[in-house]
């Protein structure tokens, strides 16, 4: 008898606090204006300022760090930050760099030039996945006390947009060889990351820097950035309004979140389409044939890569460069309109008249239902799809020029040189075959120093160039969405999936 | 009684030795070049063989595994390759959040198992039909199912409860309550279907036995003949199986902490076997292994305190 007591008050008891407490109201998620919650699709790396990644985790660290300049919402010009002014010499070698005097850490110590140095200097010399577009750097000097120089090997048209994003971020040196460096940043941000209701991987907390330099612009007193691995974990929670705004990484949950009263805010962001790495015919002779990739360009139905891999939220593209970039050809569109027939005959043309056997990795980071559509598309025109299988390995195995070709979706920058270091260059991480060619040598060096008509010119032939070689086979540019509550207005960041923190604000 | 526990405590390091070196094995066989993986898409090939050679990937596997096994004797357990944090305090922060789930959800199923499965085979009639479709339920639905359900209805739809994260007790416990009550339910489903049926099962068996009818015959009252006598013999099955369930809904949490955006142990162990985040993967083993050695001594030794016929010695 005594148990039944004992067992029914332990369960009266559970169940009063259960749903006693699940009644007592809003404490937990109690959000003012001064607060923003944000969700996320990744955690951050690590905060250690040597080692930054940027993308996704960008609004991290915006957050904690200044750069020394500010990325424009454009996403290819800069603004001032912790430098007020910067010149380059004649060959834009040398870039003189004036740094504010008013800043300290938020451990106390001063920002200096010399530390702006020992920053940038540490970060070419550290192991972030960025590291590569500051290679050009040589070296990084204090004039005096807010005079910066910095030498580079060659001129680097896209070097003032590094110094706005990771290579640029400010850390205090006392925290250089702090043993917690990775989880617990110094910086002289909007925000200090409060450690202690922190979890990391899972929900990052900050409080407002009450001594930061810039107090107007920082609208928040408090920030939560929540990760949300899977997308229906981050619907709820824009269903049950616990988010003020969220990058969303899959479109599938797109009508519920408007549903929820949720803006989307879109850009097209990513081009997603065939890399036709293998351009000298290594792998596979007859990717080394013009005729044979431009013949896979012809053979896509865009269209329908559109409506059955991206749900309709895309726009079809030729080009790898964005529309807004100097580059662009809208004329390049029309290039390569879908024709099985034409691609048939080109396949034929090039010496192939048994047809042609490609092998493409597939892995489940890409959407299942592309490949029977690709299958079936190629296969019309004499092109064989052979899938292999490549696990978790996929991002190495392209590297390591396993394959000549893949499906992807890459990032287009919008820094033109950022986007030709990124996939044209003979040293661009996703050109993986190293391939060169010397009329886009020979334009890359142009646009490297050239300025106005002269650079936007051999920007617009390089683009052309490429559609025509078929160095890929673009179909669309994918739109992602960053959405936002009723409360909460947006400017996207032009190239990135993220905008800049300081352009979340509160509706007035 | 103590040469018991410390035969099973020996056994139990041998099998987290076991399990380590297996582990260790099994992710290095999987884990494809992890130095990408930490990096990325856009890092070049450089700095992938830089962040290589700094975390030791470019040393022998046994030298790797050997660094480890010393690092872990002294208490060092490293820190996460993809988030920089000490694997301990990962380990640390989410295994109250998993034990306060997985400890929810045994409670939840002791109580309802228990009172339904005795009800069930001492008034069978209508309660025990109720019982046995509950049991068919919980076996039929995939708890990760059961918990999107549970969210649309009493989160999104009745705004009772949180759908996503987690409140800290301490920070909250009207908002801890809030956010664990849902995958409590959720987790708990499974085992209040196959615990309700083994306590039903052996309270009914126990029941036949002559004891019982003795101890009936001489004016004993029915209830307390059965919560003093019939349920204690029955018990010791349904604690076997709860044991086993004990067990299970460590795994089972791994779904539910994703469903709900819990920051436990199987939402970070996902996370980290997915990347082939090896240090925190090699804590996990260690951490879950010593959690289910303890788990299953402390059920042995309840067994004996139960059951005086397998009582130890």
């Amino acid at each position: 008898m005594r148990f039944t007591k004992a067992g029914l008050a332990a369960a009266l008891a559970a169940g009063l606090a259960l749903t006693g407490c699940a009644s007592a109201g809003s404490d937990t998620q109690g959000q003012t204006s001064k607060s923003l919650t944000l969700g996320n699709v990744l955690a951050p790396a690590t905060f250690e300022a040597r080692n930054l990644n940027w993308g996704n985790q960008s609004i991290y660290f915006q957050a904690v760090y200044d750069s020394l300049l500010k990325p424009s919402p454009n996403g290819k010009d800069v603004e001032p930050h912790l430098a007020t002014k910067w010149d380059y010499n004649a060959d834009k070698t040398v870039l003189t760099v004036k740094l504010r005097d008013d800043v300290t850490f938020t451990d106390g110590t001063p920002f200096t030039a010399e530390v702006a140095a020992q920053n940038l200097l540490r970060f070419r010399d550290g192991t972030s996945p960025q590291r590569s577009k500051i290679l050009d750097l040589a070296d990084a000097t204090a004039k005096d006390k807010t005079t910066l120089e910095i030498k580079l090997k060659q001129a680097n048209p896209a070097f003032l947009i590094y110094l706005a994003q990771a290579a640029g971020m400010q850390e205090s040196p006392a925290a250089f060889d702090k043993p917690d460096v990775k989880t617990n940043p110094v910086g002289s941000g909007p925000y200090v990351l409060k450690t202690s209701d922190t979890v990391v991987g899972t929900s990052y907390k900050f409080e407002k820097n009450p001594k930061y330099w810039d107090a107007g612009s920082v609208k928040y007193d408090r920030l939560t950035i929540n990760v949300y691995n899977d997308a229906t974990s981050l619907l709820n929670a824009l269903r049950g309004k616990q988010l003020d705004a969220a990058a969303v990484g899959d479109n599938s949950i797109l009508p519920q979140v408007e549903g929820a009263g949720f803006k989307l805010n879109g850009q097209n962001l990513n081009f997603a389409g065939l890399l036709l790495f293998d351009r000298a015919g290594k792998t596979n002779p007859a990717l080394g044939n013009i005729k044979v990739r431009q013949a896979i360009n012809y053979a896509v139905d865009t269209d329908a890569m559109m409506k059955v891999v991206a749900l309709g939220r895309a726009e079809s593209t030729r080009q790898v460069f964005r529309e807004e970039s100097h580059a662009y050809d809208e004329k390049l569109n029309d290039r390569y309109n879908y024709d099985p027939a034409k691609a048939r005959e080109l396949v034929k043309e090039a010496g192939y008249p048994n047809g042609v056997e490609l092998t493409v990795p597939t892995s489940s980071a890409f959407p299942k239902q592309l490949w029977p559509l690709l299958q079936q598309q190629l296969g019309d025109v004499g092109i064989k799809v052979n899938l292999v299988d490549v696990g978790q390995n996929l991002i190495a195995d392209l590297q390591g020029q396993k394959f000549g070709l893949s499906y992807f979706t890459l990032q287009r920058d919008a820094n033109e040189w950022q986007l030709i270091s990124n996939m044209l260059s003979p040293t661009a991480t996703w050109n993986t075959f190293k391939y060169q060619d010397p009329k886009v040598d020979e334009l890359i060096e142009t646009i490297r120093t050239a300025e106005g008509d002269a650079r936007d010119k051999a920007l617009k032939e390089l683009n052309t160039y490429i559609v025509d070689q078929a160095w890929f086979a673009p179909w669309y540019s994918q739109t992602l969405y960053f959405v936002t509550n009723a409360g909460t207005n947006v400017e996207l960041n032009a190239g990135n999936a993220w905008p800049n923190l300081w352009n979340i604000t509160p509706k007035a | 009684m103590i040469t018991f526990i410390v035969r099973r405590l020996l056994t139990g390091l041998v099998l987290l030795a076991a399990i380590t070196t297996l582990g260790f094995t099994l992710l290095y066989l999987g884990g494809g070049d992890i130095a990408r993986k930490i990096l990325g898409e856009n890092a070049d090939e450089q700095t992938v063989a830089l962040k290589a050679q700094e975390l030791g990937l470019d040393r022998p596997v046994f030298a790797q595994y050997g660094d480890w096994v010393v690092n872990a004797l002294g208490g060092d357990l490293g820190a996460s390759w993809f988030s920089g944090q000490p694997v301990a305090a990962a380990i640390l922060s989410r295994l109250a959040v998993t034990l306060s789930l997985v400890t929810g959800a045994v409670v939840l199923i002791a109580i309802i198992s228990v009172t339904l499965g005795v009800l069930a085979a001492t008034k069978r009639e209508w309660i025990d039909r109720v019982a046995q479709v509950i049991a068919l339920l919980g076996f039929a639905i995939p708890n990760f199912l059961f918990a999107v359900a549970l969210v649309l209805l009493f989160a999104l739809t009745l705004g009772w409860f949180d759908p996503t994260g987690y409140v800290q007790f301490t920070t909250s416990p009207s908002g801890w309550a809030k956010t664990v009550t849902l995958p409590v339910v959720a987790l708990a489903l499974g085992g209040i279907a196959a615990i309700t049926q083994q306590v039903r099962g052996s309270v009914i068996d126990a029941l036949r036995n002559d004891y019982v009818r003795t101890l009936r015959s001489r004016g004993i009252p029915a209830r307390r003949v059965i919560l003093k006598h019939v349920l204690r013999n029955a018990a010791g099955p349904a604690l076997a199986v709860l044991a086993v369930y004990f067990v299970g809904l460590m795994g089972g949490a791994v779904i539910v902490e994703q469903v709900f955006a819990i920051p436990g142990l199987g939402q970070v162990a996902v996370q980290a076997t997915t990347q082939g985040d090896i240090p925190l993967v090699m804590g996990l083993l260690v951490a879950t292994g010593i959690i289910v050695i303890v788990f299953n001594l402390l059920v042995d030794l309840a067994q004996g305190w139960l059951n005086p016929k397998v009582r130890l010695s």
